[in-house]
């Protein structure tokens, strides 16, 4: 009843559109947070409705539709004054809430479809400037790491050459082709991540971007919610395998077991070991960040980086190979790799005034990079370790195992204190916590806000507190 | 079923503001992080009235726009001391809360100087803090000197008097006070936060200094200067057991530590009052360290403190002497700030504190305030003359 009465919320409307937009518009994940949610008082909690051109129309469309529905049920009431006319109104006023999202969607569908000639247009010029651009084309496909290898190869490429990438978000066909239009034309390189949500998509962008080369940074269940088996993933993200043929070179992360053991026989493996008869050695990663050596024979490179993490030295060791070939001197190239960072909400330090270091790792939602991380907290000594996670989401039918799987992890690495968030993933968590006898406090709170505002009470200085993953508002 | 706890701030004091701010960051924010008690928060504004109100748990409520006017829309309290302190929203269908357990916020005069502890007490009820006796010594800057002294521990020379003794004998008092060795401090003797204190070089200053002192208390205390001076401060907390934070060392920007480097210059948000402005742990000598660590403990036993106080230290760097300025039984934000670096969280200060105070009226209780007597029946009016 209380959650019914939610629905006359008078931002309905409001959260509706907010929730298309946090859903990037796709009518089946919007579907798919509706049919899940009850109550829509707090469904604005994480960020704020952007009022675009598109969300405007919605918002604005949105409203008078809701508003003509009622309208038109009064004047029902009013003009059939009758003990029908009354019912008719009051199974209308428990209805329209219900119908109208329904409604929504398919002003949505309207809204597609006028957009559907500027959309082309603007494809069709991002076609054009692809297929004339001589810049060398990198495609980065994987579940994970994507975005931490597009900043690597920016990072250290920059050193002699001109590269260009297109935001993160910017990862449609329809997002390339905008980045594209930005373009002056001299760059050298060009990086394009290439996301996955469904079948097709990754050899849909290679035949757009046309990639002259490509990596796959690794496979897992990330988006196994859309793509219901591991298979369909890893024969999705092999599409750029496809694109590339014999002739292209495609480098694949040898740490992760389902993209390893997927990979085409001329495949460059890379891994924090080496790769093809580079070798790695004396591998230290600090707070301060991660050194290591790389051999070939008798050439060495010393390299440190500012990125936290032995995963890292795997895609340095394909960026340096990169870098090599489009005639980098050494010199530049420890100069690149020293100038990696952790970007925003990527294991990135933060320390304040009191003394507590915090690792925003928020934006890692992925089972392999939580290994990574609990890997590398295993090996902070001398601090005090907070592990704040509300879990992972679009794990499918893996959540329960993948979930256990981080708990046990976490007591393997003897984490002093894990800060859970209670929804319908974390008790796994706790389940695999015990299972693996696991010594630390565990201590629960009932939303990421309050436990991100319990931290500063909860520590002390020299304390190193990883924020991991945080669930955007259509999961939460 | 938890246990309620109320958390008393603002009231009638110059230091209004900073006790909203210590009761919030960080008592209402740890306590509810802690989730073992019902957090009940009650407001003493500025016109002595008293509110609750769930609102007034958080922080953001007192920085809202026109907050003062929202206020007046909650029912003004009343308070039973009836063998247990009881908050009464009063009305046709009045609502009684009993709280458990008082946790005292309030920085200053009616508030940390002994009144809410005495009114508590008469409430029998536990609370967190020192009881009324070292509150009300601790408060007045010159009796915290006599006691000290009395007891062998080094104060720096002093001066002290009312408003109606300088009036009457100004000039006996300034050649007291000229034996003082130069520059001096004024300080009223009851407020805290640093607050109508200057540091005076000539006898101009120093009678504007009284006069400024006088304007927001009826007694003054002037005492010399400390040269070659090192200033620390060193929070504790404890009843029997006492346990000490940091030694830190405030880092003067201004010449003397004033309210505004404690509460308004820099810090952030989060940390309640300024954590920037300080050293911590102090970078002086480990012997001096030392010194202090147990100089704040015996001022602390001395004073009978319980919960938790800041005792303040001004050193001669040449002469290595240590001498005892002042004790705070609420230290603004508990210092919690010093406590973190100390290795103690916010959640582990507020918990550890409302256990010492329920320690502290468990002891109490065991003791024995009444006893049959038969006197009474001996008095029959005038007979009893007889």
């Amino acid at each position: 009843m209380k959650n019914w009465i939610t629905r006359y919320n008078p931002r309905y409307v409001r959260s509706l559109v907010y929730m298309m937009q946090a859903s990037e518009y796709s009518i089946r994940d919007f579907l798919s947070w509706y049919n899940r949610t009850s109550d829509f008082n707090h469904i604005e909690q994480r960020k704020k409705l952007d009022f675009t051109l598109k969300a405007s129309v919605l918002f604005l469309g949105g409203g008078l539709l809701l508003i003509t529905l009622y309208s038109s049920l009064i004047i029902l009431l009013f003009s059939v004054f009758n003990i029908l006319g009354l019912l008719f109104f009051l199974i209308g006023i428990v209805l329209i809430p219900f119908i109208f999202p329904y409604l929504f969607i398919c002003l949505l569908v309207i809204l597609k479809i006028l957009q559907l000639p500027l959309e082309w247009i603007i494809i069709q010029r991002g076609r054009k400037i692809i297929s004339e651009h001589k810049a060398l084309k990198i495609g980065i496909a994987g579940s994970y790491g994507k975005t931490s290898m597009r900043e690597m190869l920016k990072t250290v490429l920059a050193e002699s050459k001109k590269v260009a990438a297109p935001p993160s978000s910017y990862n449609t066909v329809l997002g390339i082709s905008k980045f594209l239009q930005t373009l002056k034309g001299d760059e050298d390189v060009l990086l394009f991540e290439l996301g996955e949500y469904y079948p097709g998509d990754i050899m849909r962008l290679c035949k757009f971007t046309k990639p002259d080369l490509g990596i796959v940074t690794g496979i897992n269940e990330a988006h196994l919610s859309k793509f219901k088996s591991i298979d369909k993933t890893v024969a999705t993200i092999y599409e750029i395998s496809d694109w590339l043929g014999q002739g292209r070179p495609l480098f694949v992360n040898g740490e992760n077991g389902l993209a390893k053991n997927n990979a085409p026989s001329q495949s460059q493996i890379y891994s924090r070991d080496g790769m093809g008869k580079r070798k790695v050695s004396n591998a230290t990663t600090t707070l301060a960040g991660l050194d290591f050596k790389v051999s070939n024979g008798e050439e060495e490179l010393n390299l440190h980086s500012n990125l936290l993490g032995m995963h890292h030295i795997g895609p340095l060791l394909v960026v340096l190979q990169i870098a090599l070939d489009l005639g980098l001197t050494k010199e530049q190239i420890v100069e690149g790799v020293s100038k990696t960072k952790p970007f925003e909400h990527r294991l990135q330090p933060v320390y304040d005034s009191s003394g507590v270091i915090t690792l925003d790792d928020s934006y890692n939602g992925n089972p392999d990079g939580v290994k990574a991380v609990i890997d590398f907290l295993g090996h902070l000594n001398g601090h005090r370790r907070f592990y704040v996670t509300p879990g992972l989401v679009e794990m499918g039918h893996r959540t329960e195992e993948v979930h256990k799987e981080i708990g046990i992890w976490l007591a393997q690495a003897k984490i002093e204190k894990v800060v859970l968030i209670k929804n319908s993933v974390t008790h796994f968590i706790e389940s695999g916590l015990r299972e693996a006898k696991y010594s630390g406090e565990i201590i629960w709170f009932d939303n990421a806000i309050k436990a991100y505002n319990s931290l500063p009470n909860l520590t002390v200085s020299g304390d190193v507190v990883l924020l991991q993953n945080d669930w955007p508002d259509q999961y939460a | 079923m938890k246990k309620t706890i109320g958390v008393i701030f603002g009231g009638q004091s110059a230091e209004h503001e900073v006790s909203i701010i210590t009761a919030h960051v960080p008592i209402i924010q740890s306590l509810l992080a802690l989730d073992k008690y019902e957090v009940i928060p009650i407001y003493i504004a500025k016109d002595g009235s008293w509110y609750s109100d769930q609102q007034l748990n958080k922080l953001s409520f007192f920085q809202s726009p026109g907050w003062e006017e929202n206020l007046k829309k909650f029912k003004k309290l009343q308070v039973s001391l009836n063998n247990g302190f009881e908050i009464i929203w009063p009305g046709l269908r009045s609502i009684a809360k009993k709280i458990d357990i008082v946790f005292p916020a309030m920085h200053g005069t009616n508030g940390e100087d002994g009144s809410l502890m005495g009114l508590l007490r008469m409430a029998n009820v536990p609370f967190v803090g020192c009881d009324v006796a070292a509150s009300a010594v601790a408060m007045d800057k010159a009796l915290t000197k006599q006691v000290l002294e009395s007891q062998g521990i080094l104060v720096t020379p002093y001066v002290w008097f009312t408003a109606s003794e300088w009036e009457k004998s100004k000039d006996e008092l300034l050649t007291d006070i000229k034996k003082l060795s130069w520059p001096l401090f004024i300080k009223p003797v009851h407020l805290g936060s640093s607050i109508g204190i200057s540091k005076v070089k000539n006898e101009t200053e120093l009678i504007n200094g009284i006069e400024v002192a006088l304007h927001y208390d009826d007694k003054v205390l002037v005492e010399d200067g400390v040269q070659n001076l090192i200033e620390v401060t060193l929070p504790l907390m404890g009843n029997e057991d006492i346990r000490v934070a940091e030694v830190e060392r405030p880092l003067n920007k201004t010449e003397f530590f004033d309210f505004s480097d404690k509460y308004l210059s820099g810090g952030t948000k989060s940390e309640g009052a300024n954590s920037l402005y300080s050293e911590i742990p102090a970078n002086i000598d480990d012997n001096l360290i030392n010194q202090v660590k147990e100089l704040g403990k015996r001022t602390f036993k001395i004073l009978g403190c319980t919960g938790i106080v800041r005792v303040d230290f001004l050193i001669n760097k040449s002469s290595g002497k240590i001498y005892v300025n002042e004790v705070n039984t609420l230290p603004g934000s508990l210092y919690h700030h010093n406590w973190r670096k100390a290795g103690v969280s916010n959640i582990e200060l507020v918990e550890n504190l409302v256990i010492l105070a329920e320690q502290h009226f468990t002891a109490r209780q065991r003791l024995t305030f009444s006893f049959q007597s038969d006197i009474l029946k001996k008095v029959s009016g005038s007979k009893m003359v007889k």
